[in-house]
């Protein structure tokens, strides 16, 4: 295979990703009461109604509907006031009616749009980029410090059900190749499922990695989904062609199933700009089909080809009532949007004075958000604005580098119930930052706190790690370290300054490491200088 | 000379009540004798498909308790009547067929709302109805097994699609039953039986439960041999229901106003339906002679033109094959119904099953709806229809700003022989008269107005109805009533006859 860089100066990859949504927070499905519940046992949260049976009818949970009109205010969309649920006629044994209730040519949301901010390596997939100034536009894209933001449509987010689980018994790794026998499970029918479509507007597998990394922490600061990609809650379909460089017309497309990992998602469009390529460049032919991202094998292959468009026969639902949105209703909805993820990093960005890239990912998980919003909010309200950045600096630091380094090696932890308190995040940040300890310190402080459960304090005064700042308990204790080394002395004032760090070490030795580094350089530098 | 037929049969709800209330018979004696009256004598129409003697007598149990306690009153409006349902409507533990093999031995496991609401009134549920194949038919002969005969004429079809509901009540096997209408289903079986039908408005009955053929026009109504006794099923199974969104809280006692009569009332006809083509001589004096009763009973008759109804046929056979294939769609043969097994894949699975578990006219209306909604031909069949469907709701509602209720002729014709209609289409204009009202979702009902001249059958005259104004065509019904007297039992069928 070619080089990215190869493929791109001479072809344009052009994405756009279909993203499912199971709002999972809700307590009951779509279009009846049965309970919504993650690893029931198999069928038992069933009724009439999701299992299709002869003569039950649909009625819309209106809870539903309020999270899609959330995520459609979140997400810059306009809200259709008037819309239809449409039947989508298809058979297949996990669709208990074989017809699949969903949205017509308008959906709740429509023409909305959200801006990625792309940074570090990842930007360096965009073709052209380093030609771009920054302030520029180009595209849909603008230039920034770092990196650059990019404009990306959201044709509509429309409201559906999702249809059971089947698996499949005989084949390998229950795939349905070779299998003897499926069963259906029904409990995931019915559960009320978002369709997020976004414009072809996407150009590198890192802008559409982005996009799905953003929609989830938008998502899961409505608190509408878990966006579990795991569990299948959140999942994404990329629709991918490339066209000859400064052509316009699409090329043809195929659809990638199977990205259900961020890290899928952009190895398998990475893959696919370059198969693509490598077809196109041999004189061959892409065909529309639908291909499977396999992450072991690290390539995609075809599931199944498809020569004319689906007929799904969408006609309006006769048993659902067209569907109004009153003002009042939208108003109110609107009137329950948190604090969006981008909103609070530009909020916090200027309140303590952080740079984007702080801020962008303090904001990037919820958890971690509002741990930081919470301990910064305990700096005390007369504290000057430098001290402010400079606690603040502290606790982004934290949770950006430990927290993270935390949270990934325990994924199962809930942080909010956790002994890593706002209160305690702050107090380790104000120890550090008035230098009654050091930053080695602090790490094993900050795991202290975790491990024990304890304040800051109390580890800190049990261990004995109070730094001593006191210059004139350091002072003395450089002039007996200097008295002690005269011929080291001479040999630094000969112009050996290197010396220093030795005699940084005495003292640090003789205060048993307690002693404040910094505090000590500069006064053993002042005194040598003499 | 036949076994005498229940001494019951004769009765409505006004009769079986003092009687019930007098302690002249129990809930159970009444039950009993309406068991063994089925037993004799359904043989020869073959009205029901599963008769349910257990759950009757212990219903009957339960009424005969509560009248023991001193509490007939509390027991329910329906209380003590027994009521048969189409087999179209689910009811717990009773088989639900729809007359058809794909769904031979289906038992239902939950209970359709307005079948739930009779037994919460304290009728007994006597069995399930024949009926045409998931309702696609004028002459319950599309029944998979075999069709309901006319009590007036068992050589003659009952009509349908709800023929065993009608044809129940015209033998005097129970008072009371229900029906559906998606295009004349109940109104017509009801002109040919000599009964009363009645499709309320879209709306008015909860549908939950009943197996759907046209979603936006299938309506439940009940079946009777008086006014009053449809007023009262009505009141019961009437009203909102939190599993139907499509089912308004709208709650009238439609037994108010029956003895009202016509008097200052503006009772509108369409000059145009007497001419037309298809209507019967018979049928047509007949129904000019309802309008004359009704002008001198001290209504105001008058003119009216619904231009557009005459496409209503047409709009009903694009939009109710749509719906109907979508809704017939999980008859799949995987987790109920009939399955074709065998097959070495899912898709020869799907249509050998399908193919043999549906009877002709199901699988022509499901390849008919497949056909209209493909993409290509939506646009010329599905959204005109949507189309003349507005048309003919707002001819009706400028009519309705000249009349409170509509009289009409409800069949074209008296009930016809077996057999005598074989082409589909022919068999479609049987509704050319009712399907209007369903498209525009109003009320419609059949009321008897006696026999024709030129065949001696049953007639019945189409009342219309606004939309939740259904007690306006029942009081002209009641009147006519008064006119015409109640519906009779069918001679064959009515105490003392000479059956042979």
């Amino acid at each position: 295979m070619q080089t990215l860089e190869n493929v791109l100066r001479k072809w344009e990859p052009v994405i756009g990703l279909e993203i499912h949504t199971e709002l999972t927070t809700l307590e009951t499905k779509m279009f009846c009461g049965c309970k919504l519940e993650f690893g029931a046992e198999p069928n038992t949260n069933t009724c009439p109604v999701c299992l299709g049976l002869p003569g039950a009818l649909p009625v819309p949970n209106k809870a539903a509907i309020e999270s899609i009109v959330l995520a459609g205010l979140a997400t810059n969309c306009e809200i259709e006031k008037d819309t239809m649920f449409y039947r989508k006629n298809y058979m297949y044994p996990d669709m208990a009616k074989n017809f699949q209730t969903t949205q017509g040519p308008l959906a709740f949301c429509m023409r909305g749009h959200l801006d990625l901010e792309i940074d570090g390596k990842g930007a360096d997939e965009r073709y052209g980029i380093d030609d771009v100034k920054v302030g520029e536009s180009f595209e849909n894209i603008t230039r920034c410090e770092g990196g650059y933001v990019a404009h990306v449509g959201i044709t509509r987010i429309h409201m559906e059900e999702d249809a059971g689980k089947m698996v499949h018994i005989g084949g390998s790794e229950g795939r349905i190749a070779g299998a003897t026998h499926s069963l259906v499970d029904y409990n995931r029918a019915g559960t009320p499922l978002m369709e997020l479509v976004t414009e072809p507007d996407l150009r590198t597998p890192e802008e559409a990695r982005r996009f799905m990394q953003k929609l989830r922490q938008i998502y899961l600061t409505l608190g509408i989904s878990n966006c579990s990609m795991e569990e299948g809650s959140m999942r994404c379909d990329g629709n991918i062609s490339l066209r000859r460089r400064g052509t316009h017309e699409l090329g043809t497309k195929t659809e990638l199933k199977n990205l259900n990992s961020f890290k899928s998602l952009h190895d398998g469009l990475m893959y696919e700009i370059l198969r693509q390529a490598d077809v196109l460049d041999e004189g061959g032919v892409i065909y529309q089909e639908t291909r499977h991202w396999d992450p072991s094998a690290k390539r995609t292959i075809v599931m199944r080809v498809k020569e004319t468009a689906d007929d799904y026969r969408l006609f309006p639902e006769p048993d659902l009532a067209p569907y109004h949105l009153s003002d009042e209703f939208i108003e109110r909805v609107r009137a329950k949007l948190p604090e969006l993820p981008d909103e609070m990093a530009a909020r916090i960005k200027d309140a303590y004075g952080l740079s984007a890239y702080d801020a962008s990912h303090l904001v990037e998980h919820r958890a971690t958000a509002s741990l930081f919003d919470a301990a910064a909010s305990l700096i005390p309200d007369d504290a000057s604005a430098s001290q402010r950045a400079l606690v603040a600096k502290q606790l982004a630091n934290f949770i950006i580098n430990d927290v993270t380094a935390w949270l990934n090696a325990e994924p199962d932890v809930d942080l909010a119930s956790s002994p890593l308190t706002p209160e305690r995040l702050f107090e380790l940040s104000m120890l550090l930052v008035d230098e009654t300890i050091s930053s080695k310190q602090a790490k094993e402080v900050f795991t202290a706190i975790i491990d024990e459960d304890k304040d800051p304090r109390e580890i800190v005064a049990e261990r004995g790690m109070e730094q001593v700042s006191d210059a004139g308990a350091i002072e003395a204790v450089i002039d007996s370290i200097l008295a002690e080394n005269p011929d080291k002395v001479d040999q630094y004032r000969g112009g050996k300054t290197g010396l220093i760090g030795f005699f940084v070490g005495q003292c640090m030795k003789a205060m048993q490491g307690q002693g404040n580094p910094k505090l000590i350089n500069e006064m053993l530098e002042k005194k040598l200088s003499e | 000379m036949m076994s005498v037929s229940s001494s019951f049969a004769h009765m409505g709800i006004a009769e079986i009540h003092a009687g019930l209330a007098n302690k002249e018979f129990s809930a159970k004696e009444l039950t009993t004798s309406v068991l063994s009256n089925i037993e004799e004598n359904d043989k020869d129409i073959h009205s029901f498909l599963e008769v349910t003697p257990d759950l009757a007598m212990a219903s009957a149990e339960v009424v005969d308790a509560r009248i023991a306690k001193g509490e007939f009153e509390q027991a329910g409006i329906l209380a003590g009547i027994p009521i048969g349902y189409k087999d179209n409507m689910n009811l717990i533990g009773t088989h639900t067929t729809c007359s058809s093999n794909m769904l031979e031995g289906y038992v239902s496991p939950y209970t359709a709302t307005c079948v739930q609401r009779t037994i919460d009134a304290g009728a007994i549920p006597i069995g399930k109805l024949n009926m045409d194949e998931f309702a696609f038919g004028s002459s319950t002969e599309t029944s998979a097994f075999g069709p309901t005969l006319n009590p007036w004429d068992t050589q003659r079809v009952p009509g349908g699609s709800s023929g065993g509901s009608a044809a129940a009540v015209a033998a005097g096997l129970v008072p009371v039953t229900l029906g559906s209408d998606t295009g004349g289903s109940i109104r017509q079986p009801a002109s040919f039986c000599g009964v009363i039908g009645v499709k309320p408005t879209y709306g008015m009955v909860s549908r939950y439960g009943i197996v759907a053929f046209g979603s936006s026009l299938d309506q439940v109504g009940p079946f009777s041999r008086n006014v009053h006794d449809a007023a009262v099923c009505l009141n019961a199974i009437s009203g909102h229901d939190p599993l139907d969104c499509t089912s308004q809280d709208i709650k009238t006692d439609f037994t108010v106003g029956l003895d009202r009569g016509v008097e200052g009332m503006r009772i509108g006809y369409v000059p145009a339906f007497l001419e037309a083509q298809g209507l019967t001589p018979e049928v047509r004096r007949k129904i000019e002679e309802v309008i004359d009763k009704l002008r001198e009973a001290g209504a105001e008759l008058v003119e009216i033109e619904l231009p557009n109804a005459k496409a209503a046929i047409s709009a009903y056979y694009v939009l109710g094959p749509c719906e109907a294939f979508s809704n017939l769609a999980r008859f799949d043969s995987v987790r109920y119904g009939f399955c074709d097994p065998g097959h070495a894949d899912m898709g020869g699975q799907y249509e050998a099953s399908r193919a043999k578990g549906f009877g002709d006219e199901a699988r022509r209306r499901i390849m008919l709806g497949s056909y209209l909604l493909s993409s290509g031909v939506y646009d010329t069949y599905y959204y005109p229809a949507q189309q003349v469907r507005t048309l003919i709701t707002e001819d009706y509602l400028r009519a309705y700003e000249k009349v409170d209720c509509i009289i009409a002729p409800c069949a074209p014709r008296t009930a016809f022989k077996f057999g005598e209609i074989a082409d589909p289409t022919q068999m479609y204009l049987a509704d050319m008269f009712t399907i209007s009202i369903n498209i525009a979702g109003n009320g419609g009902m059949s009321v008897p107005i006696g026999l024709g001249d030129e065949t001696g059958l049953p007639i019945g005259a189409q009342l219309i109805c606004p939309a939740f104004k259904d007690e306006t065509m029942l009081r002209v019904a009641a009147a006519l009533e008064r006119i015409y007297g109640p519906a009779e039992v069918a001679p064959a069928f009515a105490l003392n006859s000479d059956k042979e």
